[in-house]
C-alpha cells in the first residue's frame, strides 16, 4: 500500500494534534535517517507519514546554566555549541558528514543499538526529556525514557519536543571502540562523568551503548567508584563490573563476546582517561 | 493520496514539481527530471553515492523527501560545470584518476566541493573524515584523496597544512 499522506507541520502543536487525530497510523519521522532506510526497503509501510523538519523543534541555546536542545537539532548543530563539549565528540559519532546534517538529537532516541551514540553520552549527563501531548506537557529523566528493546515510555499521542542537559559539575569522556575509525557502529560506546572530591569520586555516572536493549547505565560500575580514589584498582573492579553488567550481543559488527571484552577495556580506558 | 506542488531550486534554476507523499529527493532527480549523477546505491543513507548539497549541505537524497526541501537550494553533479568547463574538484578527479567505475564519482565530488567552500585548506585527516560516509567499492580512495588536495591547492593558492 502506498503512503496515503505525508504531513509536514510547521509548529509543535501542529504536530501534536496531527498525532492526536491519526494515533498509531502516523510514522513520526525528524531526520529521516531511520524511518526512510526502512521505508525505502519496504519494511516500513506507514499509511501515513509525519515529517517534522519544518515544526520549529530545532533550536538550541542556553537557559540557567543548562543546555536546552530541540528535538529536531542536528549532529551538525550539536557540533556547533560550546557549551557541553562532550556532546560535540558523541555528535562526531554519528554517521559520516551527510548523515550528520540530518540526523536529529530526537531521532537518537529511537535508533536500535548498536546505534544510539548520541543518547548514550546524553544518559551520562543526566539529560531530561520533554514530552507534549494534546493533554499536556511533562519532563522525565532520560533514563526513565527506555524500557526496553525498541520500547519507550511515550504515551499514544506523544511527541518527544526536546532536551534539557545540566552543564557537567564533574569531569567527562566519551569513547568509541569500532571497526573503523569514523563513520562506523559502536563495538561499545562508553561515555561517563565523574564527581571528584578530596582525590575520592563522589558521584559516578557510566553509561554504556551497543551492549544491550538501548543506551543504559551502568550501575554496578558506578557503585564500584564512589568513595574510591579514581586509581588502578578502582578502574580495575569498574571495568569488571560493567562487563558483568552488560547485555551484549551479536550482530555483524561483533560477537557478544568480543563486544562484553571491549566494554571492559573501553571503561577501563575511558576512566583512566579521566584520572590522568 | 494526493500529489502535490514542490517548488525549490535546483542547480540555480527555479523548479516546479509534482509528488506523491514522501518521494525521495533521489527518485525525483534521477527517475523524474534525468540528473542521473544522482545514484542509487544503498538507498540507505550508507553508501554517499546519492549526495547532494541541499544549502550547499550535503544530504542523502534517498533519505529525503522532496517535500521538505520546498524553498531551499539543491545542487547536483550536473550544477558544478559552467557550459563546458568543468568545476575544480570535477578537474582535479579527471586528471588524479580518481574515478575507476565511476559511480561513487559524483558523491564523492559533491561532498569534496562542500568540504573546500567550508575549509580551503583541509588537512588529510578532514578529507578523509568528510569523505566517510561515502563508499567508494573500487576502493580507489588515494587518488580520490589526492583530487582534494590538488583542487584545494588550485582554488585556494597552496597553502594546504
Amino acid at each position: 500500500m502506498a503512503i496515503q499522506a505525508y504531513f509536514l507541520p510547521e509548529t509543535v502543536d501542529e504536530a501534536v494534534s496531527l498525532l492526536a487525530e491519526y494515533g498509531p497510523d502516523l510514522l513520526v519521522m525528524a531526520g529521516g535517517t531511520l524511518a526512510m532506510p526502512l521505508i525505502n526497503e519496504g519494511v516500513s509501510m506507514p499509511a501515513m507519514v509525519m515529517g517534522l523538519r519544518r515544526a520549529g523543534l530545532d533550536g538550541v541555546g542556553e537557559s540557567n546554566g543548562r543546555l536546552a536542545i530541540g528535538a529536531t537539532a542536528t549532529m551538525t548543530q550539536m557540533l556547533a555549541q560550546d557549551a557541553v563539549p562532550m556532546l560535540r565528540e558523541a555528535a562526531r559519532a554519528v554517521g559520516g558528514w551527510a548523515v550528520r546534517n540530518m540526523a536529529t538529537v530526537g531521532g537518537n532516541l529511537f535508533a536500535p543499538p548498536p546505534s544510539g551514540d548520541f543518547a548514550v553520552a546524553l544518559l551520562a549527563l543526566d539529560a531530561e526529556v520533554h514530552l507534549l501531548s494534546q493533554s499536556g506537557a511533562r519532563t522525565i529523566p532520560l533514563e526513565e525514557f527506555y524500557t526496553g528493546f525498541m520500547t519507550t515510555a511515550l504515551q499514544p499521542g506523544e511527541l518527544v519536543t526536546g532536551f534539557h542537559v545540566p552543564r557537567p559539575t564533574g569531569r567527562t569522556v566519551y569513547l568509541k571502540a569500532g571497526r573503523k575509525h569514523a563513520n562506523t557502529p559502536a563495538v561499545v560506546t562508553v561515555a561517563a562523568q565523574v564527581v571528584m572530591d578530596n582525590g575520592t569520586v563522589t558521584d559516578a555516572r557510566i553509561a554504556l551503548n551497543a551492549v544491550g536493549p538501548h543506551p543504559m547505565r551502568a550501575r554496578s560500575a558506578e557503585a564500584a567508584l564512589i568513595g574510591q580514589p579514581l586509581d588502578e584498582a578502582a578502574i580495575h573492579a569498574a571495568a569488571e563490573a560493567a562487563m558483568q553488567e552488560s547485555q551484549p550481543f551479536t550482530d555483524a559488527i561483533a560477537s557478544e563476546w568480543y563486544r562484553r571484552r571491549m566494554t571492559g577495556v573501553t571503561v577501563r580506558r575511558a576512566l583512566t582517561q579521566l584520572a590522568s | 493520496m494526493t500529489a502535490k506542488i514542490v517548488s525549490f531550486n535546483l542547480n540555480g534554476r527555479d523548479v516546479d514539481v509534482m509528488v506523491k507523499p514522501l518521494t525521495t529527493l533521489q527518485k525525483l532527480l534521477r527517475e523524474d527530471l534525468g540528473y542521473t549523477a544522482v545514484k542509487i546505491g544503498c538507498k540507505q543513507g550508507g553508501c554517499g553515492s546519492c549526495t547532494v548539497l541541499v544549502d550547499g549541505e550535503p544530504m542523502m537524497s534517498c533519505l529525503l523527501p522532496v517535500e521538505d526541501v520546498a524553498g531551499r537550494r539543491v545542487t547536483t553533479l550536473e550544477g558544478l560545470a559552467q557550459g563546458d568547463e568543468l568545476h575544480p574538484v570535477q578537474e582535479a578527479f579527471f586528471e588524479n584518476y580518481a574515478i575507476q567505475c565511476g559511480y561513487c564519482s559524483p558523491g564523492m565530488i559533491m561532498v569534496s566541493t562542500a568540504l573546500l567552500e567550508h575549509n580551503a585548506h583541509p588537512s588529510r585527516e578532514e578529507i578523509v573524515e568528510a569523505l566517510s560516509g561515502n563508499i567508494c567499492r573500487c576502493t580507489g580512495y588515494e587518488p580520490i584523496i589526492r583530487a582534494v588536495s590538488t583542487a584545494a591547492e588550485r582554488m585556494n593558492g597552496n597553502g594546504s597544512r
